[in-house]
């Protein structure tokens, strides 16, 4: 079957959204592409920037969840599918780094972890909170080294450094510090081998 | 009304696609969306053939490269799921295959990150920007009568035998002999399941 080109070619730089208006607090960098049009349907982080990307990332299907103080760095040539980031706090993702379908990276508990809070939190949410203040909840940043490997189905979670060159088996869930170069596997994700 | 009539398009679809010429389609089957072939670029005859009485439905995406060949087994249920395939999968008769499952003959990306690099650094010349193979695959084999819950992974190289169950969200590594309850990440043997449980095919 014969591939279908981007119909205009310069329409890949500088960096661009293809799918929409790219909010004014995300920074791309040169021949960055962002594609798919949920990719900002959850962005609401007021920091400035927001989301800064290297040059020549490409973002195919990615989900921008970003809380109101939420910051994502992503280095040059990186290469993400369908990958949902959910960031209340800080992303730093280096360069060299893959990810893939359906991975999800989150930085933050969501909800806290003691069952009073949690009523509170749940009131706070709900219609009838209005104004209420949510109470604290955990979160970490997410710190992935380059030259990272994750594959689909991966979850990652708050506070997780992945180091350079580590290899994320499909599936896997990390709940802690993966070493460089380390290939982890299962839930939770064990080291099994080196690259 | 046959397909060459309908122009290769589904009636009912959402998506303004087509089925690929090299996709064959056996019979009754039912394709719930020409959006499955997305990122279809397979030039095998077939790229994908799914057989009598089979079932695709939406959120199924068929990532088959230049050389992959995906064959859907007859009365086969493909709830969902993503095929990465460079080489072969094939989906036995009567399996069902639950949503959000990937099952991948191919890593794609080279394991040394040096080699991974360069393969990152042709993304953006490619067409449509796409991550093409480095790494060697190894075929797939889901069995006759294997049922696998949701958010599996089926790792490259892998066989499941026939009439086996995976456990939902389990991944599997290794293979999975006949008659075989397996689950857990990584998926790790249960029990086996008795021959009389299966009931006669059709």
């Amino acid at each position: 079957m014969k591939t279908e080109q981007f119909k205009d070619p310069a329409a890949t730089e500088p960096g661009q959204w293809l799918d929409g208006s790219l909010p004014a607090n995300v920074q791309l960098g040169h021949d960055t592409v962002i594609k798919g049009d949920q990719a900002f349907h959850r962005f609401q982080s007021k920091r400035e920037p927001a989301v800064i990307i290297g040059e020549h990332s490409t973002m195919d299907g990615v989900h921008f969840a970003l809380g109101t103080e939420a910051r994502v760095e992503i280095g040059d040539y990186c290469f993400f599918s369908n990958a949902i980031l959910l960031c209340e706090q800080e992303l730093r993702i280096g360069k060299y780094v893959v990810i893939g379908w359906n991975a999800t990276i989150a930085d933050t508990d969501f909800h806290p972890l003691s069952p009073a809070a949690r009523i509170q939190d749940a009131i706070a949410c709900s219609p009838l909170g209005k104004g209420r203040r949510r109470p604290p909840i955990a979160a970490q940043p997410v710190v992935i080294d380059d030259d990272v490997w994750i594959g689909p189905n991966v979850t990652i979670l708050k506070g997780v450094h992945i180091g350079a060159g580590a290899f994320i088996e499909p599936g896997a869930l990390v709940t802690r510090a993966v070493p460089p170069r380390a290939r982890v596997l299962g839930n939770p994700a064990q080291v099994v081998g080196t690259v | 009304m046959s397909l060459a009539a309908l122009n290769r398009r589904l009636p009912w679809d959402w998506y303004q696609g087509s089925i690929p010429a090299n996709v064959e389609l056996e019979g009754e089957t039912h394709l719930e969306t020409t959006y499955s072939f997305l990122h279809y670029r397979s030039e095998e005859t077939p790229g994908v053939r799914l057989g009598n009485g089979s079932t695709v439905y939406l959120g199924t995406m068929f990532d088959i490269g230049p050389r992959g060949q995906v064959r859907i087994g007859q009365y086969a249920l493909v709830h969902g799921a993503w095929i990465i395939c460079d080489a072969a999968v094939e989906i036995g008769d009567y399996a069902l295959i639950s949503w959000n499952v990937v099952l991948m003959d191919s890593y794609r990306a080279a394991r040394k990150p040096a080699a991974r690099r360069r393969q990152l650094e042709a993304v953006p010349g490619s067409p449509r920007r796409r991550l093409e193979a480095a790494a060697a695959a190894r075929p797939i084999r889901i069995g006759r009568n294997v049922w696998i819950g949701f958010d599996c992974c089926v790792l490259p190289g892998v066989t499941i035998g026939e009439g086996s169950v995976v456990g939902a969200r389990s991944v599997v590594a290794e293979d999975v002999p006949a008659y075989t309850l397996v689950a857990g990440n990584p998926a790790r043997r249960i029990r086996a399941i008795a021959n009389d449980e299966i009931p006669e095919a059709i």
